[in-house]
């Protein structure tokens, strides 16, 4: 359980969480696409914490930020797609055209 | 290979592979909870890396993040029991090409960097470490986190409210009249909050 | 003790106690009938008999995978919730430095594994009992976690042999009187007994349980006396002072204590009624958690 061994499962969650969401049309699969890559960054913040800053109480803070980040990012887009949906009964990312060219 | 170890290489098994499943299973609900798995995975990672109290609130914030999600999943998606076969993707080829290659480039630097080797002290007070810092020198930071949280409770609140800044929220998304100048087609939702509301 | 003979001593408490919570419901039951109750103490093993007998049922495209584990997992966890109890100052079979946390955690999978097994039938009353559950469930979580933090802050530490310790001056049921109160609501809501009983109750034709029968049936139902024993032994050793106590041994004084918890939850869930979910709603938003956050205000006072 070395920290590069630690650090890659963290790329690969991120690299899956970059796919999902890139690639999916709904809003709520491209949210769990950023709550994946958020998920590798909070492994990766705790692997750097506890092998290399030798237990640094702000690399467990920078953690519990990103928690934090994490359910305000759930929260807002949650709203904004019940608002969207509202509007514009728009569930996926294509029924969304105003911006385009 | 000790305990240790074997745990790690079980959990991050559990971690990437229910991870890259919840985009591949027909079920919505499925796939939150399939979400809830690869942090549960993660969390107890970090319990294994000294982070116990850290490990131990991911299980919990995701298992309420990830039941609500399943909510929002069936309200939003069309196939929240996967009976159909379903996919829904758009660019597809491009993002695995870039998920593919965000993994490349990050396990590339990752593996030729020369880490340091800093491990926490095995008999080091991690939890009250914590505390003491997140109400002593970082109370601005603890502080700003909790405004923020009351932000967006207030802000969700009055993005998702039936009742817009110009008239009810849903009129750009009512069906025209059968006939013109009648009501509008479709199902009305009821009026007077639903016969689910007791009023009280 | 060894680990294996704690293990043996927490197997021993887990099946002893949901056994005299079957016979008390049993009695409760019987005594507001207004009949004699039959042969109480061995009726519920004859029901458990019974119950193994019946054949499992099936839907018609269920998620198998889920609705199979669910009661396992339910059972697992409220297991692994009295595993954080101490039965004396130097036997407990978990000792975690975040006890709290981890009750936090097995409150929260206790709802998403309810809703599993009620939507994994893939039947109208169980999706019903699933939804209603979901939404009575997740704000009862947040006023047990105040509860539990406020009790935390005299004892400095989040784990509960040291919030035990702590209680050696005063026990924290009299130092915060409204924390027991709101934490046996949560033992209620936790195995959806009584006035929250909103995943199986006969409104809804049994609920998340409507479709199941057979040995499926009876880990549901042994792991929903399970988790009101895990809750009840919480509470006993968070509020009561666990195995702190004069004369006796420490393990009796927690027996004790969990049983006396125990009686009051089993009389709230017969004697109160269940009002409807909208208004359960507003009365813990409104209500409940507005008193749990004075209520932690007043432990953190008391703590300065």
């Amino acid at each position: 359980m070395t920290l590069t061994t630690i650090l890659v499962v963290a790329a690969a969650l991120i690299g899956i969480g970059l796919y999902g969401t890139l690639s999916q049309q709904s809003f709520v699969m491209l949210m769990m696409g950023l709550e994946l890559m958020l998920n590798g960054v909070m492994l990766a913040a705790v692997g750097f914490w506890s092998l290399t800053a030798g237990g640094l109480p702000t690399g467990q803070l920078l953690t519990i930020i990103v928690m934090a980040v994490m359910a305000v990012e759930m929260a807002v887009g949650f709203a904004l797609i019940t608002a969207v949906y509202r509007n514009r009964q728009a569930d996926v990312t294509e029924g969304l055209t105003t911006l385009k060219h | 290979m000790n305990v240790t170890d074997i745990a790690f290489w079980i959990f991050a098994a559990i971690a990437v592979v229910s991870g890259w499943r919840v985009f591949c299973t027909d079920s919505m609900v499925r796939a939150s909870f399939l979400l809830m798995l690869s942090f549960i995975a993660v969390g107890l990672i970090m319990v294994l890396l000294n982070a116990p109290y850290l490990g131990i609130a991911t299980v919990f914030m995701m298992a309420v993040e990830m039941m609500v999600m399943a909510l929002f999943m069936v309200m939003y998606m069309m196939n929240p029991a996967g009976l159909n076969p379903m996919m829904m993707v758009h660019q597809h080829r491009f993002s695995i090409a870039a998920g593919v290659f965000l993994f490349a480039a990050l396990a590339g630097l990752i593996i030729v960097t020369r880490f340091a080797s800093n491990p926490v002290a095995p008999g080091t007070e991690v939890v009250a470490g914590l505390g003491k810092e997140l109400l002593g020198d970082s109370m601005l930071i603890f502080e700003t986190a909790g405004v923020t949280l009351l932000a967006t409770m207030v802000a969700s609140v009055i993005l998702s409210s039936r009742s817009g800044r110009f008239g009810a929220a849903d009129t750009g998304s009512v069906p025209p009249p059968l006939e013109p100048g009648g009501e509008p087609a479709g199902r009305q939702p009821e009026q007077g909050g639903g016969h689910a509301h007791h009023h009280h | 003790m060894t680990t294996i003979a704690l293990t043996a001593a927490w197997v021993a408490f887990l099946l002893g106690m949901a056994w005299y919570v079957a016979v008390l419901d049993g009695l409760w039951a019987a005594a507001r009938e207004g009949r004699s109750p039959r042969a109480p103490l061995a009726n519920p093993l004859y029901r458990c008999a019974t119950m193994l007998r019946h054949q499992s049922n099936l839907t018609e495209a269920p998620d198998l995978l889920n609705w199979r584990l669910a009661p396992a997992l339910y059972a697992g966890l409220a297991g692994t919730g009295v595993a954080l109890v101490p039965f004396s100052s130097t036997n407990v079979l978990a000792d975690l430095d975040v006890g709290i946390v981890w009750w936090g955690a097995i409150e929260a999978l206790t709802v998403v594994i309810v809703f599993l097994h009620g939507w994994s039938a893939n039947s109208q009353f169980g999706l019903i009992g699933a939804y209603r559950y979901v939404a009575i469930g997740l704000p009862v979580m947040l006023i047990s976690m105040f509860v539990l933090i406020a009790t935390a802050l005299p004892a400095e530490s989040l784990a509960i042999p040291k919030i035990i310790e702590s209680q050696r001056g005063f026990w924290n049921v009299i130092r915060q009187p409204v924390g027991l109160p709101l934490f046996l609501l949560l033992g209620l809501s936790l195995s959806f007994r009584g006035p929250f009983n909103y995943a199986d109750s006969a409104d809804v034709a049994g609920g998340t349980a409507a479709e199941v029968s057979g040995a499926p049936r009876l880990v549901w139902e042994f792991a929903r006396l399970a988790m009101l024993t895990a809750v009840a032994a919480v509470a006993a050793s968070v509020f009561l002072g666990g195995y702190l106590g004069p004369w006796f041994p420490g393990p009796m004084w927690l027996v004790l204590k969990t049983a006396a918890v125990l009686l009051v939850l089993v009389g709230l869930s017969h004697q109160l009624a269940r009002i409807s979910p909208s208004r359960m709603m507003t009365l813990i938003w409104t209500v409940l958690l507005p008193l749990s956050f004075l209520h932690l205000v007043w432990a953190g006072v008391l703590a300065l």
